[in-house]
Parts: structure tokens; C-alpha cells; sequence
């Protein structure tokens, strides 16, 4: 066999295309949750909301926030409307919120 | 405005002539657990002949990987899954459908749930590439069922990144998950062709799409009307299990020819069928509501004016318009099938194969199927 034949080779494809996304850095972290305005989102889902409600109420006991503001989104199967996320970004501080099924 | 990551993927790579293929593919993750057929220079090439030889034009992008689909990558894919180039617009316009807002495909791919595209062909290509809506018509046995099919989960997952456990979360999947396709029956309906009870000319192709469970039976072999046949199916629909009856959104009905034959012959039409079918079939709201014993349960996946009280009947889905009647099957044997949806996180589209009009977000899809 020659070494020609021993190089040969023969095409691969990728099938996956490619992806572009838009990296969206993380907000900067309070250094204390004491007397923030915290919004709570609700991603509508039964489990999720009673571990939120009973979250943001330990929460509450242990940083005393200025305001509680609680949000819902249009459906857990879509991600929260735009005018939604500014609401939240425009009167609060901090957000949670869960995922449960 | 937000920097933007553009990952380049190489198309085109080469490997040792000694490499066998198909362990390769498996070995790069671009399978859906079965061999892959390798893809070749002349076999891209005839597939993007039949796209119409655009190679980077972008057919959608596919979520939740947002991964962009040109008509090279879905040429790629299209001779991975096994398909002759005659099926390649079947699949482009199933996925141009998919990937329609109102389909909401992210949540399809992503949800805990085993919904995956049921993909239903009407019109003259179903003979022209030689689909079987008879005999066994949602099971093996038919190259152009099973590789349009397995070819749309294939850009599900390698464009579309829904990987099971990554990106698809759902808990159990669903034997259809490989492949969902069939053709509506038309020769053997009693009723006119789906899509042209839609709107369409019966000369054109049509593709409908809706994120569904797997079929469920229906038998019923004593009923010589169309009542009693349809009593059956409203038995199978009324049961608190599946999406649609705690979250209303769409079902489908496959009726098996005799069945459709015999709800025909006592003069009932499509129309009147899916009015009985909504009428008679529902659950009590206390039996989806578990009579409250876990809690007081509102429901706000269902419409805001359905009565809430115990005894209220709750519909399978919100309107006729919301069950999708199709005629399939072999001409003998007295069964047919329910085929329930994801719920109304989601919205059927029924579109053109032959047409291919640039891709809208419909404004009119909540009540009905969406139609281009």
C-alpha cells in the first residue's frame, strides 16, 4: 500500500448549524438583601408558586423588605414578555423565581 | 446592545478514508440512536437540486439551540435521515411550520411533557412520493413516513439542540420522538380532504402540524352508527389524564375508513362530527380539580369563562374548531384514534408544501389552526 492511499480521505458533515446567541452578562450582586424591593415571578405552575410563597415568606422574615411586588407570567411555556422583565427591572431590586412542575 | 457569539461551525471536515462512517456519526452525537446514513458530496447535491440549490439561505431557526437552518444544513440532515430528495419539501415545509411563533416549538422541545410534532400530509405529493395512509399508516414499513419524519427530529435535534436530559426535559419522550408522520387517507375518506375543508385547493399539498401525545385506540366494532362510534372516541377524549382536559389547547381525531364510513352514511359530515365530539366528551371540573382536596384549584389553563363549579362539565378542548378530524388507515378494521395535544401552550399550523410563503407570525391562530 502507498503512502497515498493510505492518506485518502473522505468527507464529514456537521449537521447542527450554527447558533448565535447574545451574551447578557450577570447583574451585579447587593451586597445586603436588607430592605430591598424584591419581585417574585410567578412562572404560573402550581409546585413553583407554592415553593416561591413560601419562599419570599422566609425571606421576608429574615430581610424585612421595603416591598414585595409579585408578577406572573403569560404562560410557564413561554419566556416573560419584554414589558414584563422592564416592570420588574424598573421597580425592583432583586427578583426570584422557581421552577417546578 | 448585547455582544453576539457567532459559533462557527466547520461544514465540511474530512476524516481517514478507513473511518467507518456511521460509527463516526454516532461517535460526534449527531444521531437519534439509529445509523445514520453518511452523507456524500453527490447526495447534498441532489437534495439542495430539490431545495432549489440555495445553499446559506436560512430556512428558520430552530430552538431551543437557536441553531440557523440553512438549506445546506437541512440538505445535510435530509440525507441523514434516509430521505430520497423528492421528500425534501415535505420536511422544509414541516419545519417552516414548526418553527412558526405561534407552534411555540421552544416549549415543545423543552417541556417535561411527551408531546413531539405530529406531522398529517394532504394533497397530490402523498401519491407523488409514495406515503402509505393505509394499513399501518403510523407504524414501520414506508420510507417516505419514516424518513420525513425521522428527518424533522433530526434538525430537532442537532440544529434544534433538544438533546435528551440537555435541552428536552421531558420525563418520559414518546416512541414518536423517532418519527410522527402520516398522510390523510383522502381516497378512502367519505369527507372531503382536511386541507380543503381548511381552505386550500384540492391540488394543493398541505402539511399540518400539531405537538401531540401518541395515538391513543379507539375500537368499536358493534356501533352501525355514527353515535355509538362516536361515543367511543368521546370515552377515550373524556379522561382527566391527558394535557388537553386540564389545559384545553387542540386534539386531533384519526377516524379508520370504516368508522368514517359509517358516520358518513347517515349523512353526518366532518362539521357534525366535531360538534358531537366536543358536545358529549368533557370530565366533571371536581374530577380535574380532585374535588379540591389538595388545595382549592382555580385552573387558569383553562378559559376564564368556564363555570368552575364541582359538577360543571369541562370540555376536552374549547371549541369544534379545536379537534382536527382526519380520515387514515387501512380500509378494513373498525378502529380509530385520539390523539391528544400538548395544551393551549401551543397552536397547530397547517401550511402549504408547494406555496412556501416567507414565514409570518400569525395573528389569527388562538381559536383555529394557523394557515398559510
Amino acid at each position: 500500500m502507498t503512502s497515498e492511499e493510505t492518506t485518502q480521505q473522505q468527507a464529514v458533515y456537521d449537521p447542527r448549524g450554527e447558533a448565535e446567541v447574545d451574551l447578557v452578562p450577570l447583574s451585579t450582586r447587593p451586597k445586603s438583601l436588607l430592605h430591598l424591593r424584591l419581585a417574585v415571578l410567578d412562572n404560573t405552575k402550581w409546585n413553583a408558586g407554592k415553593l416561591l410563597r413560601k419562599t419570599m415568606s422566609k425571606l421576608d422574615e429574615e430581610f424585612s423588605f421595603e416591598s414585595i411586588n409579585y408578577y406572573k407570567k403569560e404562560s410557564f411555556s413561554k419566556v416573560a414578555s419584554a414589558p414584563l422583565l422592564a416592570e420588574i427591572a424598573e421597580h425592583n431590586d432583586i427578583a426570584i423565581t422557581a421552577i417546578g412542575d | 446592545m448585547a455582544p453576539t457569539a457567532k459559533k462557527k461551525v466547520a461544514l465540511k471536515n474530512t476524516v481517514p478514508s478507513d473511518i467507518d462512517l456511521v460509527e463516526w456519526y454516532y461517535e460526534q452525537g449527531f444521531s437519534d440512536g439509529l445509523p445514520v446514513v453518511p452523507p456524500t458530496p453527490g447526495k447534498i447535491a441532489a437534495m439542495l437540486k430539490e431545495l432549489g440549490d440555495v445553499t446559506e439561505s436560512a430556512v428558520c431557526r430552530v430552538p431551543p439551540r437557536w441553531g440557523t437552518l440553512t438549506t445546506e444544513v437541512l440538505a445535510i440532515n435530509l440525507v441523514m435521515a434516509g430521505c430520497k430528495p423528492e421528500y425534501a419539501r415535505v420536511v422544509r415545509a414541516a419545519l417552516v411550520a414548526l418553527t412558526d411563533n405561534a407552534f411555540n416549538l421552544n416549549g415543545v422541545q423543552a417541556t417535561t411533557h411527551m408531546a413531539s410534532p405530529l406531522l398529517v400530509v394532504n394533497g397530490p405529493v402523498r401519491g407523488e412520493i409514495g406515503m402509505n395512509s393505509g394499513y399501518n399508516t403510523f407504524g414501520s414499513g414506508n420510507r417516505a413516513n419514516a424518513t420525513i419524519g425521522r428527518a424533522v427530529r433530526m434538525v430537532l435535534l442537532n440544529v434544534g439542540g433538544a438533546w435528551p436530559g440537555d435541552l428536552d426535559k421531558s420525563t418520559l419522550g414518546s416512541p414518536a420522538k423517532y418519527a410522527y408522520c402520516i398522510a390523510e387517507n383522502e381516497e378512502e375518506s367519505p369527507f372531503v380532504p382536511y386541507h380543503v375543508d381548511k381552505g386550500f385547493d384540492s391540488s394543493e399539498s398541505t402539511v399540518f402540524a400539531m405537538a401531540a401525545e401518541p395515538p391513543h385506540s379507539i375500537t368499536n366494532h358493534v356501533a352501525d352508527d355514527p353515535e355509538g362510534v362516536l361515543e367511543s372516541v368521546c370515552s377515550a377524549m373524556s379522561t382527566f389524564a391527558h394535557n388537553n382536559a386540564v389545559s384545553g389547547g387542540h386534539c386531533a381525531i384519526v377516524l379508520g375508513p370504516e368508522h368514517a364510513k359509517t358516520i358518513s352514511s347517515k349523512g353526518w359530515s366532518r362539521s357534525d362530527t366535531r360538534n358531537f365530539l366536543w358536545m358529549h366528551s368533557g370530565n366533571r371540573f371536581g374530577d380535574i380539580a380532585f374535588n379540591h382536596r389538595y388545595g382549592k384549584i382555580y385552573n387558569r389553563n383553562l378559559p376564564k369563562w368556564y363555570k368552575r363549579g364541582i359538577e360543571d362539565r369541562i370540555p376536552i378542548v374549547s371549541s369544534p374548531d379545536h379537534i382536527h378530524l382526519f380520515v387514515a388507515g387501512g380500509e378494513a378494521g373498525r378502529f380509530s384514534a385520539f390523539i391528544p395535544g400538548w395544551g393551549h401552550m401551543t397552536n397547530p399550523v397547517l401550511r402549504s408544501i408547494s406555496g412556501l410563503p416567507a414565514a409570518t407570525t400569525a395573528t389569527l391562530c388562538d381559536d383555529e389552526a394557523c394557515q398559510y
